[in-house]
């Protein structure tokens, strides 16, 4: 029954998160960029969200070539 | 399976089930040996028995703190409704808070076990290993027994998330409807909640994205409608006391060490869950449960570096690993994994045994990772054999130890000792004709005085400005507190200072491995 409806493809789901990633590890390195008086460079949680961040844009670009496989 | 082999496996299998079913007996004693202890064991759980009291009496718990009793609380009201009848029937007391928390995880882990016996292949035995594991987990034996929303957040969390998993596909309109209604249950018990609502709308979105935004329209629409209601019925403290003051300071380091201490204890379960999400993700359909534990892992994991927070902020995790984990060690019996031609492997048949012999020992090694237990009574002949010696106390053995900061420094079992400590607190506000300020609320109940001030609520909303506190300092300035007992020091700096200035530190009781400072008015100069 599921199967006739509309469903979200592992290459949509691919696209999602691989923007996701991306627009959010720039944002999140923008941090720097726009607070300049932040104290410490890059810290702990920055890089772990940075990591995060490539691991999801990662993780897309891997979906993509699934084609219209339902995610 | 050859007969060795399955000789091999229901032995080994055996040995599992009564390493976790120990864990079940611990959890049990705990909670039995927790359970009448009428003050504080974790500090902060009077206060929710005293907003039950207010839910019994009709009243709303977020209340403004510039008035006497400057009391306030920043949690949703579900836990303490459910609470109140009890009030009705007992007055204020601990045992049923705690006995609801306690029935709670036992309802969350048996929709555990159902969830992997309806979603895996139908596997009895590890379902019920799966619902068993939740209860050994460290972090939910601290936080179930006590008298806390939390557990029944995740309860209501689980319960939602199975409810939904089944539903949805099926398009099966009210157990949709039973699943989001729950999960406002969830959210109405505790806002962490919010991190579950979210999972489970992604997931809706992704499967069947035209009815998600009906669905999500409703959820939204019937949420908000009590949001409002809360908000206008407390004539706006709901939003400064439960929404801003609950804004705090994050703590890397603390956030760092209990996702390291998370692993530790539950990477038996976690990896299995991972191999298991890795395989939806590319070769079938995701499941609610990988995309709800990957979001409860993640977002509670970076939430339990707040002030005030901790483990239990993981504990939603674990019973996504407990489905994911036991979903894959039900398939991998049953041989039920569908790979494409080139990843097949050559007797599948091997692949079967190799999981009848290893998923036990997972189970055993889970279960001697979070291994908690007393090591002296009944219990000194086991620790012996286990080779198990007190760590965090000199008769308790926790494999979690208190090292990390976040992690609750609680499980040990109490002793006759802690009773008359907090007996000898009470005698000493009874013995006082004047209103009482004490840190925690199980003195001042027990006594039958008012509750008076929630420190930490105070000190979050000093730090967002909502809290001036005229009144109070000025009862303090003038002593109008019989005595003080201190333990934490969580009040805002405003109101320490104040105490240091009007009364003195006269005696130390010691209750439940912390020190409780009492204070009395000092002799003031009337020149």
């Amino acid at each position: 029954m599921e199967s006739q409806e509309p469903t979200v493809s592992k290459r949509q789901l691919g696209i999602a998160l691989a923007l996701t990633g991306t627009i959010g590890f720039g944002a999140i390195l923008a941090i720097d960029i726009v607070d300049v008086g932040r104290p410490g460079g890059i810290g702990p949680m920055q890089s772990l969200a940075l990591v995060i961040m490539a691991a999801t844009a990662i993780v897309g670009l891997t979906l993509m070539p699934l084609g219209d496989a339902p995610a | 399976m050859s007969g060795a082999t399955r000789r091999a496996y229901v032995l080994l299998m055996t040995a599992a089930s009564a390493a976790l079913l120990f864990s079940f007996l611990v959890y049990i004693l705990f909670a039995a040996n927790l359970a009448r202890f009428p003050y504080d064991y974790d500090q902060g759980e009077g206060f929710e028995v005293h907003d039950s009291v207010l839910f019994s009496r009709g009243a709303l718990p977020y209340r403004d703190t510039e008035t006497y009793p400057f009391y306030a609380s920043n949690y949703p009201p579900l836990f303490h409704m459910m609470a109140a009848p009890f009030v009705w029937l007992f007055g204020p007391a601990y045992w049923y808070g705690r006995l609801l928390g306690f029935l709670g995880s036992l309802v969350s882990a048996a929709a555990i076990a159902y969830a992997v016996y309806r979603d895996g292949t139908r596997h009895k035995w590890i379902a019920a290993l799966s619902g068993l594991a939740f209860l050994s987990s460290n972090f939910v034996y601290h936080i179930g027994p006590l008298f806390r929303q939390h557990t029944m957040m995740v309860t209501f969390e689980t319960l939602a998330v199975v409810a939904l998993a089944g539903a949805v596909p099926r398009r099966d309109k009210r157990g949709i409807a039973l699943g989001l209604a729950l999960l406002l249950c969830a959210g109405y018990t505790k806002q962490l909640a919010a991190i579950t609502a979210l999972a489970a709308i992604a997931w809706m979105f992704i499967r069947q994205p035209a009815r998600a935004w009906t669905w999500t329209l409703g959820f939204a629409l019937v949420g908000a409608a009590i949001f409002l209601w809360l908000n206008i019925a407390s004539g706006g403290q709901w939003w400064n006391q439960a929404i801003v003051a609950n804004v705090n300071v994050f703590m890397v380091e603390q956030a760092l060490g209990l996702f390291n201490l998370w692993f530790k204890l539950h990477g038996f379960l976690l990896i299995p869950a991972a191999l298991l999400f890795v395989y939806e993700l590319y070769l079938e359909r995701l499941s609610l449960y990988s995309i709800w534990l990957v979001a409860a892992a993640l977002l509670g994991g970076i939430a339990s570096g707040t002030w005030g927070a901790g483990d239990s902020y993981f504990v939603t995790s674990v019973a996504a690993a407990c489905i994911l984990s036991g979903i894959f060690f039900s398939r991998s019996l049953a041989g039920a994994w569908r790979f494409p031609r080139a990843l097949r492997f050559n007797p599948s048949s091997k692949l079967t045994i190799a999981a009848a012999l290893m998923i036990p020992l997972v189970y055993l090694g889970y279960a001697r990772a979070t291994l908690k237990m007393p090591t002296d009574g009944a219990f000194r002949p086991l620790a012996a054999v286990l080779g198990v010696e007190g760590n965090v106390r000199e008769t308790f053995f926790d494999s979690a130890t208190f090292k990390v900061g976040g992690y609750a420094r609680i499980g040990y079992f109490l002793t006759s000792a802690d009773w008359a400590a907090g007996a000898e607190i009470v005698e000493l506000i009874q013995a006082s004709d004047k209103p009482v300020l004490s840190e925690e609320a199980g003195f001042t109940l027990a006594a039958g005085r008012d509750v008076v001030t929630n420190p930490t609520q105070l000190r979050n909303l000093e730090r967002a400005g909502l809290f001036k506190g005229e009144q109070l300092l000025a009862m303090i300035e003038r002593q109008e507190f019989g005595l003080i007992v201190l333990r934490a020091l969580f009040y805002p700096p405003s109101v320490l200072g104040a105490i240091g200035r009007r009364y003195e530190h006269t005696q130390t009781i010691h209750m439940n491995g912390f020190d409780y400072i009492i204070l009395y008015p000092k002799a003031l100069d009337e020149g």
